[in-house]
């Protein structure tokens, strides 16, 4: 189904063929980040490619323990004459990602970039309004990286980013259990289950209502 | 099988009180702390205006009832739809979950002009300021309904690194509706306790103790 | 009588500026033409510190009678949370910088830590106003990567929940347009339409809104005797309104006028734009993912993709009332060709799709919705990428809104229908 667009795009770009992989909707190349704007006009003019609309323009991080490449900016292309999406991987590198912009070929990518920018630190060069487009202009990280982790990857950082506001093991709440066994009053979080003797609260209320006052 | 108390662990090496960045001071609970020694330790103080101190103020006059009255039944609330829950909240504003009959017909687009800040949608970090920049240029008395999930706790984002995690984080919260997003009719009940709260004078925002910087939202670790 | 004085002279207000600001000149020390120049004024919203790139230099340099007017998050009319900073001649735009990010609670991000069935439930709040869509996309790619197809019966109820929920994003696009434009009725006609089609929605997904009915190989339930009551009981009260809502609008003299000539989208323009969906198609190009890329059960259906050639307000109002005949013509075929079998197709609670890479788009009323998604052969995704057809439409107002009035500003962006929970992800 997508014969005809490998070997049109095998005739273009001979030196790319042995990048290329095809899947039963989509045509994959690799190329280099320098040539981004060159492979993308290409197919964008060629009257046999014809791609003519930009579906999306995306980054990959593949993490920091990765050289080569650390980054990737993912296009998406349409065209009339061929039944399968096109999609051009270009590759950025690690230490100073920067790559050219194609706002020249179309408008539209200007979002897209400003995203990229935001999300992965990526550096669209030519790029005439690069700035952040989600988080506030004075934040210092990029969130989509890989070694920004959330809360729930604490387990994988070396220093847990974050610190939770309730710290329970410096409760004290013994002096809300008077009347109870210590071994009543040391367990916390209180649990539904008790080995051994049942404890009678004073009062006929439930260890609940004597729980910290909020 | 019997566990021996341990006594609380004062962590004094646990850092200078900082607490945007994770450093928070060491909760020591002195002995015989009562009441008051215990809240001003966790930070939750009630305002010395706040409830009913002495036994005047517990018995209301003729005049503040009715004038309770009134407030309860045309709150005129802001509209500050943020997210997919004030889709809902128009819907409860519209025909068929009219909350007209209530008094709320008027979404006041002027903070100046608007009593009850129905906050619906989810709170980001770079919407939290001009959220309560809204909020203080409300006139009191003013309340504050938080509407979902993601205004209660931080709702389905919970570990996201741009959400607060709830809108008491930031502002002082009346009544809280759940609901990923609430019906009209939940967000109705909502109302209604508010109208409760109103008639007995329960309002948050005369009793809300600044706490200080807060860790509004997740952050991510950076290397 | 007094005689007027022929010597005094109303002032230039342009004037009176210019000697306002030699007199602070004078004052403070800051000259004309020195690098203080740059409009920086915190009480706006301004960014208060040297422009960095040269669109933000462009944007806040102002000439003379410009002015930077700061419609903020919160405003009756930006769809949510936007803000917009115009710049201002009299009443008349010049220029327009949005800012986003509002409401940006980083789901891609979340998703990287979530199994590819609780993804689902992470993109519904996207695009809220359309969440089957939200859904439909990454079911797609997740089908893709792990290798399985829905059963007949998931496509064809995933294609009726998703043009039911086409047809009130649409009808309720109707209301925002014409409350922008100081309307009350048609929101509160397209509000009643809306809470019927979502009480229907709720009949077999159990949420009003943010349904969490599509999974990887399927739907979760098949409908029930409710839902089929329900839809027939529906079917036959919602042409009427749609026309009611139509009735008021479209023939309506204050509301063509408002909207005939305003904001007009050239087809090339919308082409190096980005932009998809109604908006593209009002502006002559027939693109429609159903049928340029079909996907689950669209190429069995009839329907037409319509065009319209003036790319103005009017045209993307009337491209949406057309899209809701052709939704309601496909909910009719759909019903009445759809076969029996199961509704889910056997995939495990936690897949795990070997490695490899998934692009799937559809047309949501929005537009052009695709999702990318990269498996490393975990529980998670590698990576999970939405593109949101909001966002990509907003680049349009810059070049779209200089020359109308302020107020024609808002019936142009409700025209262009974003969702910023979209737009922000």
């Amino acid at each position: 189904m997508a014969g005809g667009l490998v070997r049109a795009l095998s005739d273009r770009f001979p030196e790319l063929a042995d990048t290329l992989w095809t899947d039963e909707d989509t045509v994959e190349i690799q190329v280099e980040g320098s040539r981004n704007v060159e492979v993308l006009q290409a197919v964008r003019d060629d009257a046999e490619l014809g791609f003519w609309w930009l579906a999306d323009a995306a980054a990959v991080d593949y993490g920091p323990d990765r050289d080569d490449p650390r980054f990737e900016v993912v296009y998406h292309l349409f065209s009339d004459r061929h039944p399968a999406w096109l999609r051009i991987r270009a590759r950025v590198d690690r230490a100073d990602p920067r790559i050219p912009t194609i706002t020249g070929l179309w408008e539209g990518a200007m979002f897209h970039e400003r995203e990229m920018y935001d999300m992965m630190g990526i550096v669209f060069e030519g790029n005439r309004d690069l700035r952040r487009i989600y988080m506030s202009p004075d934040y210092r990280s990029f969130p989509q990286r890989k070694d920004f982790l959330l809360p729930d990857d604490a387990a994988d950082s070396a220093a847990a980013g974050v610190v939770p506001l309730e710290r329970p093991e410096t409760w004290d709440l013994s002096r809300f259990r008077e009347g109870l066994t210590s071994a009543a009053a040391a367990t916390y979080p209180p649990t539904a289950e008790r080995t051994g003797t049942e404890q009678e609260v004073e009062g006929g209320e439930t260890l609940a209502d004597q729980s910290r006052p909020r | 099988m019997a566990l021996t108390p341990q006594p609380p662990k004062t962590d004094t090496s646990a850092g200078s009180g900082d607490l945007l960045h994770g450093n928070p001071a060491p909760i020591v609970i002195p002995d015989g702390a009562g009441d008051d020694e215990l809240l001003r330790e966790f930070g939750m103080e009630e305002h010395p205006r706040g409830g009913f101190h002495g036994l005047l103020e517990v018995i209301p006059t003729k005049a503040d009832y009715i004038l309770d009255l009134i407030r309860a039944n045309s709150l005129w609330p802001l509209l500050s739809g943020l997210s997919c829950c004030a889709i809902e909240m128009m819907s409860t504003a519209t025909s068929k979950n009219d909350i007209d009959r209530f008094g709320m017909f008027p979404f006041r687009a002027s903070p100046r002009q608007a009593d009850v800040l129905i906050v619906a949608g989810t709170l980001t970090t770079k919407m939290a300021g001009p959220l309560v920049r809204l909020w203080e240029q409300m006139p009191e008395p003013k309340w504050c309904v938080a509407m979902g999930t993601c205004t209660t706790s931080g709702g389905r984002f919970k570990r996201s690194y741009s959400v607060v995690q709830g809108v008491d984080r930031v502002m002082p919260v009346d009544v809280y509706v759940p609901g990923c997003p609430p019906r009209p009719e939940g967000l109705i009940y909502g109302m209604l306790k508010l109208h409760e709260l109103v008639k007995q004078r329960r309002g948050q925002w005369s009793t809300y103790v600044d706490r200080g910087p807060q860790r509004v939202a997740w952050e991510g670790d950076v290397r | 009588m007094t005689a007027v004085d022929p010597e005094i002279r109303i002032p230039d207000p342009i004037e009176l500026d210019r000697a306002e600001e030699e007199r602070l000149a004078a004052r403070f020390g800051t000259a004309p033409g020195s690098a203080n120049e740059y409009a920086g004024f915190e009480t706006v919203g301004i960014p208060d510190r040297p422009p960095q790139t040269e669109r933000e230099a462009e944007m806040y340099s102002l000439e003379e009678g410009e002015m930077l007017l700061n419609m903020g998050p919160q405003h009756p009319s930006t769809h949510g949370v936007m803000r917009l900073v115009l710049k201002i001649r009299g009443e008349v735009v010049t220029d327009l910088d949005p800012v986003l990010g509002y409401l940006h609670r980083g789901i891609e991000k979340l998703c990287e830590n979530a199994t590819y069935t609780t993804v689902l439930t992470y993109v519904d709040p996207m695009d809220y106003m359309s969440a089957m869509h939200n859904e439909h996309a990454p079911a797609i790619a997740f089908e893709k990567l792990y290798g399985i197809k829905a059963p007949p019966r998931a496509e064809y109820i995933r294609a009726l929940v998703v043009e039911l929920n086409r047809v009130f994003s649409h009808g309720l696009m109707m209301g925002f347009l014409a409350l922008d434009m100081g309307g009350i009725t048609p929101i509160l006609y397209g509000f009643i339409n809306r809470d019927d089609t979502v009480e229907l929605l709720a009949s077999i997904s159990g949420q009003r809104m943010l349904f969490n009915f599509f999974r990887v190989g399927g739907v979760n339930w098949d409908v029930n005797d409710e839902f089929i009551n329900r839809l027939s009981r529906w079917r036959a009260e919602v042409g009427k309104a749609i026309d009611d809502n139509i009735a008021l609008m479209t023939q309506n003299e204050i509301f063509t006028q408002r909207t005939k000539g305003m904001g007009v989208l050239t087809a090339d323009q919308a082409i190096s734009l980005g932009v998809s969906g109604p908006n593209l198609r009002a502006s002559g190009v027939p693109f429609d993912v159903r049928k340029a890329h079909p996907y689950s059960i669209y190429p069995e259906l009839e329907f037409e993709v319509i065009t319209r050639p003036e790319g103005d307000t009017y045209a993307r109002y009337l491209q949406r009332v057309a899209e809701i005949e052709q939704s309601l013509h496909l909910i009719d075929q759909i019903v009445d060709r759809m076969p029996h079998g199961p509704v889910q197709a056997q995939v495990p609670g936690i897949i795990r799709p070997r490695p490899g890479r998934a692009f799937a788009a559809i047309e949501s009323p929005r537009g052009f919705y695709s999702v990318y998604a990269i498996s490393d052969g975990g529980p998670n995704p590698y990576r999970f990428r939405m593109r949101d057809p909001s966002f990509i439409s907003l680049q349009v107002m810059p070049k779209l809104m200089p020359g109308h009035l302020i107020a024609d500003t808002m019936a142009i962006m409700a025209s262009l229908d974003p969702i910023m929970g979209g737009v922000d992800k």
